[in-house]
């Protein structure tokens, strides 16, 4: 189960990606309570704002696998069946949503700062 | 990113400081009887003479008119019901305000039209660039703001925490402070500034779709305008500007020199963790994706370079005539779904307009728009 970010746009029109594999994630289970709460069919079209960054989220489902011997203490479930793909305004970006984002791009850059550790200090 | 030893750690902010001081007086949104007058009172002493005198002498309604000197074949814009005798639209009617670091717009109002210098620093750049946008619009096609009915410019600094990002609302400028690692604050660099007030500009004339194409496009006219704010101010003619986009905007720990190159699209910057700047320069680099609206910010590379072939064609001061047509281009001739080679029509068309077919200045514009591949 993973859900990658892709944020482009931006006045800078840099892109940039964030992805976390939810399986791995020690709070696993906050993860798909928030992975459930998504509004993923509710997605308003809106003309877009200059400069403003858009955000593609994809969602890749559990694969047959990984899920051959769940735990029975865990949420095992799939979240969602099918992989999914929105496109939202940052003006948009409300709710679970951000909350989403942000957690997606906090992980994946405390990973990297692991795997990296002098990636940021210039 | 790698740290350049050489480099001087903090880049001196006063080197992006304009020089040229305002010139308002210049608008004429007057009849043309008065400019002669108002040229003579310039003496600051004068200041409220002159105010009354304009008051006194300003018709029923307020409207453009062509400058002398210019060529007369261009139709005069429409009278704008919106304006009031009593305004002073040759004059800037700007608002500041501070988000705090938060998402809620507008923020607190820090600065208002004719107040002092505040104490931070954000807060006086983007009131200064908001003027010298004005006066560029004002001075260069007597245009009363970017609605060319004296609309209050507003903007918010100190935009959400680290944000790495300038945008235009709709009826707003926000500036992002950066995260201090890529991006330092959004509003050090005055091509920015004038970038974000022309995407509300083209909102009011042409409204390009924001989209493919015409999205391109109005990137592409938000960094023309943006650069030649920059250059107006400074008085800079199309040999010593520096057709950057977004120059002091990144940290010295970034190997680059600004976001965008108009000269040169693909140049501004080559950086380890960023990557290199992808804009294509010709039609055959053309970039096809779903991301950033189509690659709006990416494929304005190719009108870009075309607007500085055409300034460096035509030579002295780029808003003075490639500034004008690509002007008159986007308020009286495009439609909003526009694409490249409609655009370049419509500019050689406007060219032929005002300064005849067979110009330098034609010549100058077809030329431009061969080389980058729009037309053949």
């Amino acid at each position: 189960m993973k859900v990658t970010v892709t944020r482009s746009g931006g006045f800078a029109g840099l892109a940039r990606r964030w992805q976390v594999s939810v399986e791995s994630e020690p709070d696993e289970e906050s993860w798909i309570l928030l992975l459930r709460k998504l509004p993923w069919n509710e997605i308003a079209q809106e003309p877009p704002q200059p400069d403003r960054y858009l955000y593609r989220i994809n969602y890749e489902p559990r694969n047959n696998a990984t899920a051959a011997s769940p735990d029975r203490n865990r949420i095992t479930e799939p979240v969602i069946a099918e992989p999914r793909e929105v496109v939202i305004p940052e003006q948009r970006l409300t709710g679970p949503w951000r909350e989403l984002v942000d957690r997606v791009r906090e992980r994946d850059e405390q990973e990297r700062n692991l795997a990296h550790p002098t990636r940021n200090d210039g | 990113m790698t740290s350049r030893p050489n480099q001087t750690p903090t880049a001196p902010r006063a080197s992006t400081t304009p020089h040229r001081s305002f010139t308002a007086h210049r608008c004429f949104i007057v009849p043309p009887y008065l400019l002669a007058h108002l040229a003579s009172l310039e003496d600051p002493r004068l200041e409220h003479t002159r105010h009354a005198a304009r008051r006194a002498l300003e018709s029923e309604h307020v409207f453009h008119t062509i400058r002398p000197g210019e060529p007369g074949t261009m139709r005069p814009p429409a009278a704008h019901p919106r304006a009031s005798p009593d305004d002073d639209l040759s004059r800037p009617n700007r608002f500041i305000s501070d988000a705090a670091g938060t998402e809620t717009l507008p923020g607190r109002l820090v600065r208002s039209e004719g107040e002092p210098p505040h104490t931070d620093a954000s807060v006086n750049e983007a009131y200064d660039g908001l003027g010298y946008t004005h006066a560029l619009f004002c001075d260069a096609y007597s245009r009363a703001s970017i609605d060319g009915a004296g609309l209050p410019l507003e903007a918010t600094v100190h935009y959400g925490e680290a944000y790495d990002n300038a945008f235009w609302d709709g009826s707003r400028m926000v500036f992002g402070d950066g995260d201090g690692q890529v991006f330092s604050g959004f509003t050090r660099s005055l091509s920015v500034i004038g970038h974000e007030l022309t995407h509300g500009f083209i909102q009011y004339t042409a409204n390009l779709v924001y989209s493919g194409q015409s999205g391109a496009l109005n990137e592409s006219v938000a960094d023309v305008f943006g650069a030649l704010v920059e250059q107006h101010s400074r008085d800079q003619d199309v040999t010593e500007a520096s057709w950057l986009i977004g120059e002091g905007i990144f940290t010295d720990e970034v190997e680059g020199t600004a976001l965008r190159s108009m000269k040169a699209p693909g140049t501004a910057y080559d950086d380890d963790v960023l990557g290199k700047d992808p804009q294509p320069a010709h039609m055959d680099d053309f970039v096809q994706t779903d991301d950033d609206n189509g690659g709006v910010h990416i494929n304005s590379g190719i009108p870009n370079r075309a607007f500085y072939l055409t300034a460096a064609g035509i030579g002295g001061n780029a808003w003075e005539r490639a500034g004008r047509i690509w002007y008159e281009t986007v308020t009286t001739e495009i439609k909003a779904n526009a694409d490249f080679r409609g655009f370049a029509g419509a500019t050689i068309g406007v060219a032929g307009r005002i300064y005849g077919d067979g110009s330098g200045e034609v010549e100058a514009v077809r030329s431009a728009w061969q080389v980058v591949g729009v037309t053949s």
